[in-house]
């Protein structure tokens, strides 16, 4: 805005007094002043022209409507409350509410979490795995469900049903012990009849490597006899008398071995069991 | 008291609170931001904002009408600033006010020479008010709207605008002068 002086008054002071001059608060001097600025300013008068024509403009706005459901909405965003809904329940008769139904709708709240997580596929897919598992393993187990609609849970029951198991537990124990004496007792009469064979050196020829055999050779048959258990009894016989034979003696034990009239003794040994 | 009693916990309080402001924070807001829709969002979230600081209200410092306003004029800002770009990505398509010569508001307007009456051409001429008034600057804008539409006194708005009075005055000289230009080219592009 130019910054002049006309009709006793600057730009920037008819600036300050407008707004004034809307509101009718200027009289006097200072009115007759600004009017005649206004008139011979050519830069001032335009001004205050269109800035009249604009608060004229605004006068034709009128206020608008708010939306019906605004307080509600306020009101159930700030306080968590419908007031719509307040003022049915108001206006209508208040049902009587008994203390069942209070307890049911307490139940109701308190169960709702839980029931939530509950009505949830997953929890009931896991929930039918797990029954079925464990119906499969009582099936298995062999329990059923005729036997267990039996059982009696009373602590006098429970009490005879402890009893008689842990009586039968020891009782298998028991039976196990005498099954296992018998099979020892068993075992050592056994091994007082059945002789030995022979010693392990002695019965046991040097066996060949037949995996490190490299000789090409033609193995061996092995000369034991198969009819024989090793339960059996073998007989043994040996000379009685000095190994070595001596012509020139006069021992009458000193005897020639190829001599058939020597007598004969027999000697039993025993196989040990393995 | 009122606001003693709803800091309180009263219900009833805030309740008529609500009721007694929720028209005027409307308006401001709808005629800041231009749309109903946005209006209705914004007073909203004036409404959270002053129930979760009322306990902060001085009656000291001012009169509770004014401290509502406050708010409600600081949110539009915000609300403003945060809108900014989306505004600028939208002007590309529509004139700015440096270049109203190509017809700004003309196609908001019907044609004003053969109205169907009198009503009909009061509702038009509000809707190119309301259009002109949200062409202004925000600066501009805020200032004519707590003047002209919500009757504040000088001293009031600079409270609310956190600006000297002789700021406020002018600008709503400004703000009203723009309008007007804006009105005059399109009343005269149409007739």
């Amino acid at each position: 805005m130019p910054d002049h002086t006309s009709s006793g008054m600057q730009c920037h002071e008819f600036d300050g007094l407008l707004t004034d001059a809307l509101d009718g608060v200027l009289s006097g001097v200072q009115l007759d002043t600004f009017q005649a600025h206004a008139r011979t300013c050519s830069a001032c008068g335009p001004l205050f022209a269109e800035v009249e024509a604009g608060r004229n403009w605004l006068k034709d706005l009128t206020e608008v409507e708010p939306p019906v459901s605004l307080v509600n909405n306020i009101l159930a965003s700030t306080t968590g409350v419908d007031t719509q809904r307040l003022r049915v329940n108001v206006s209508a008769p208040q049902p009587r509410i008994t203390w069942v139904e209070r307890a049911q709708a307490w139940a109701s709240g308190a169960m709702q979490p839980i029931w939530g997580t509950v009505r949830q596929p997953r929890f009931a897919m896991s929930f039918g795995m797990a029954f079925f598992a464990l119906s499969v393993a009582l099936s298995v187990a062999g329990v059923k469900p005729a036997d267990l609609r039996q059982i009696s849970l009373r602590p006098s029951a429970i009490r005879h049903t402890y009893y008689n198991t842990q009586a039968r537990v020891v009782r298998y124990y028991d039976n196990i012990k005498l099954v296992y004496q018998v099979q020892a007792a068993v075992r050592e009469l056994k091994r007082n009849v059945t002789p030995a064979e022979s010693r392990p050196g002695e019965s046991a020829p040097a066996k060949k490597d037949h995996k490190n055999d490299t000789t090409q050779q033609p193995e061996q048959k092995q000369d034991r006899n198969y009819s024989q258990n090793e339960n059996h009894l073998i007989l043994a016989c040996a000379p009685l008398g000095p190994s070595v034979f001596d012509p020139m003696s006069q021992d009458p034990l000193n005897q020639d071995p190829l001599n058939p009239d020597l007598p004969v003794v027999s000697v039993t040994t025993y196989r040990r069991f393995v | 008291m009122l606001v003693r009693r709803c800091v309180a916990g009263d219900a009833a309080a805030w309740e008529e609170i609500v009721q007694t402001y929720n028209r005027r924070i409307y308006n401001i807001c709808y005629r800041f931001a231009g749309s109903a829709d946005d209006a209705e969002d914004l007073a909203q979230e004036v409404f959270i904002k002053i129930y979760r600081t009322l306990a902060s209200y001085d009656s000291s410092k001012g009169a509770f009408v004014t401290w509502v306003t406050t708010i409600t004029r600081n949110l539009l800002v915000d609300h403003f600033r945060k809108t900014k770009q989306d505004r600028i990505t939208d002007s590309l398509d529509a004139t700015t006010s440096a270049h109203e010569d190509a017809q700004p508001l003309s196609e908001q307007i019907q044609d004003q020479s053969a109205p169907p009456d009198q009503h009909v051409r009061s509702r038009e001429v509000q809707e190119s008010v309301h259009a002109a008034l949200a062409r202004l600057s925000p600066e501009l804008r805020e200032a004519v709207i707590l003047r002209d539409l919500q009757d504040f006194d000088y001293r009031e708005i600079a409270t609310v605008l956190k600006v000297p009075e002789g700021t406020v005055k002018s600008r709503i000289n400004r703000g009203r002068a723009e309008l007007a230009r804006l009105l005059q080219r399109t009343y005269r592009q149409v007739m």
